[in-house]
């Protein structure tokens, strides 16, 4: 272990390091908000009474999970401007590829949850005279959201961890501009490790969190 | 209106199958490093004492809460620098997804081997065994049945995983779609076909996952998640 390790070199480059950041924490914003209100109405298209509602959304989860997010990013960027009349920037080819991942997994975990509420419960809701769309909303919905938090801060964690992926695109990002550092000063050493760091703080609170909430769940059930 | 013409992709097909048999030889690779590493890191959590359990959840951890394409460019770029050794993409791919995917592995393991009831650790000391064969022959054998939906979820994921191979130039599938879309200015098609061609692979293996797991639903194991 001959290495001298120089982390000054990559403080110096700190505004490259804040723009990636910022990069970062707007995609995941972005990602976060459109994967998880797509996977909620899919997690419900799925629970529908109708086929033909339930259908084309199995179809949809079943593609987007069976598939690496890599390649739809890949994809969205490269292959559907073709369709398009119109540029799609790198910031909405990654947006797409990660929210629309993260909405079929999220689905899932929304229908699972949904699923996991008693029948006694919508029974009690329809005797009381709700619709079935009350119901969901005021008796079914609230309790299966405490249900599903661990698994949804799970979620969370991977978008976030998914975001990284950008930068295969050249999304000005974290790990872009680390990479961008080390190419011009030399540093891969410190330039990967900072960057890993810098996810692992970010990250670790929410994994804390993620136990935590399992724990109370598990006492509570 | 586009014209499709897969024409181009098709007369590269032997291309996409190479990739095909590199992305399946790294996911096998890091699939069995992966297990066995991660059972040690497991069995390391849990033995109970401070020294061992403290460094593997610290590894376990730091691999669970960094994003895979970090550790990749840190194994890729960084690592060689570090020890002084030379670094094929294939290795980097090999060592950062084993150490990765044992790191998930390894909570799959604890969970598996936390659900068996105490009560099988207490009758198989009580006829004499000690706590490791005990672990082998009573606790593990029914662990890794339960375990075994959660072994594949995780396998999938590392099969997906693996896509990210692509951005150190190893020639996986996703790196061969590329290549071929750059050459014939195909890529709509090219990254159509690389995104069937994944999704053919990984709904077979899901299919088999699925039914593997109502087998054992019936034979009345309960699974861990």
């Amino acid at each position: 272990m001959g290495h001298r390790w120089d982390f000054a070199s990559v403080l110096d480059n700190y505004p490259a390091l804040l723009a990636g950041a910022v990069g970062t924490l707007r995609l995941f914003a972005l990602c976060l908000v459109i994967g998880l209100g797509l996977g909620l109405v899919v997690g419900l298209a799925r629970s529908a009474r109708s086929a033909w509602i339930r259908l084309p959304t199995g179809v949809f989860v079943e593609f987007f999970r069976n598939t690496p997010v890599l390649v739809q990013i890949l994809w969205f960027y490269f292959a559907l401007p073709i369709l398009l009349p119109f540029e799609i920037g790198k910031l909405a080819a990654a947006a797409l590829g990660i929210s629309l991942n993260s909405a079929a997994f999220s689905g899932e975990i929304f229908r699972g949850g949904i699923q996991s509420i008693e029948p006694g419960q919508w029974d009690g809701a329809r005797a009381l005279g709700m619709t079935r769309g009350q119901a969901m909303r005021r008796v079914i919905l609230p309790q299966a959201v405490r249900r599903m938090l661990p698994a949804l801060t799970n979620r969370a964690i991977e978008i976030f961890k998914m975001t990284t992926l950008a930068s295969a695109i050249a999304y000005v990002e974290l790990l872009q501009q680390g990479r961008l550092i080390a190419s011009l000063n030399f540093n891969p050493i410190e330039a990967y490790t900072a960057v890993a760091i810098l996810f692992f703080i970010c990250l670790w609170p929410l994994v804390r969190l993620t136990y935590a909430l399992e724990r109370r769940l598990a006492r509570s059930d | 209106m586009y014209r499709w013409d897969f024409a181009p992709v098709l007369a590269n097909a032997d291309l996409l199958v190479a990739g095909l048999v590199n992305t399946l030889r790294v996911t096998g690779t890091a699939l069995v490093v992966g297990v066995a590493l991660g059972l040690a890191l497991a069995l390391l959590r849990l033995s109970g004492r401070r020294l061992a359990s403290w460094p593997a959840g610290f590894v376990i951890e730091v691999f669970r809460t960094t994003p895979p394409l970090v550790q990749l460019f840190w194994f890729f770029f960084a690592l060689p620098l570090v020890a002084g050794i030379e670094m094929t993409p294939f290795m980097a791919a090999a060592t950062t997804f084993s150490i990765q995917s044992a790191a998930f592995f390894a909570e799959v393991f604890r969970g598996g081997i936390a659900s068996v009831e105490r009560g099988q650790w207490e009758a198989a000391r009580a006829i004499g065994m000690s706590r490791g064969q005990a672990l082998r022959r009573v606790v593990l054998p029914q662990a890794v049945k339960r375990m075994i939906p959660a072994f594949l979820e995780r396998a999938i994921e590392l099969m997906k995983t693996t896509t990210l191979v692509a951005t150190i130039s190893y020639a996986d599938l996703l790196y061969a779609a590329n290549e071929i879309s750059q050459r014939s200015f195909r890529p709509l098609e090219t990254f159509t076909v690389a995104a069937l061609v994944y999704f053919g692979v990984i709904t077979v293996v899901s299919q088999a996952a699925r039914r593997l797991e109502r087998r054992l639903a019936v034979s009345g194991e309960s699974t861990v998640r």
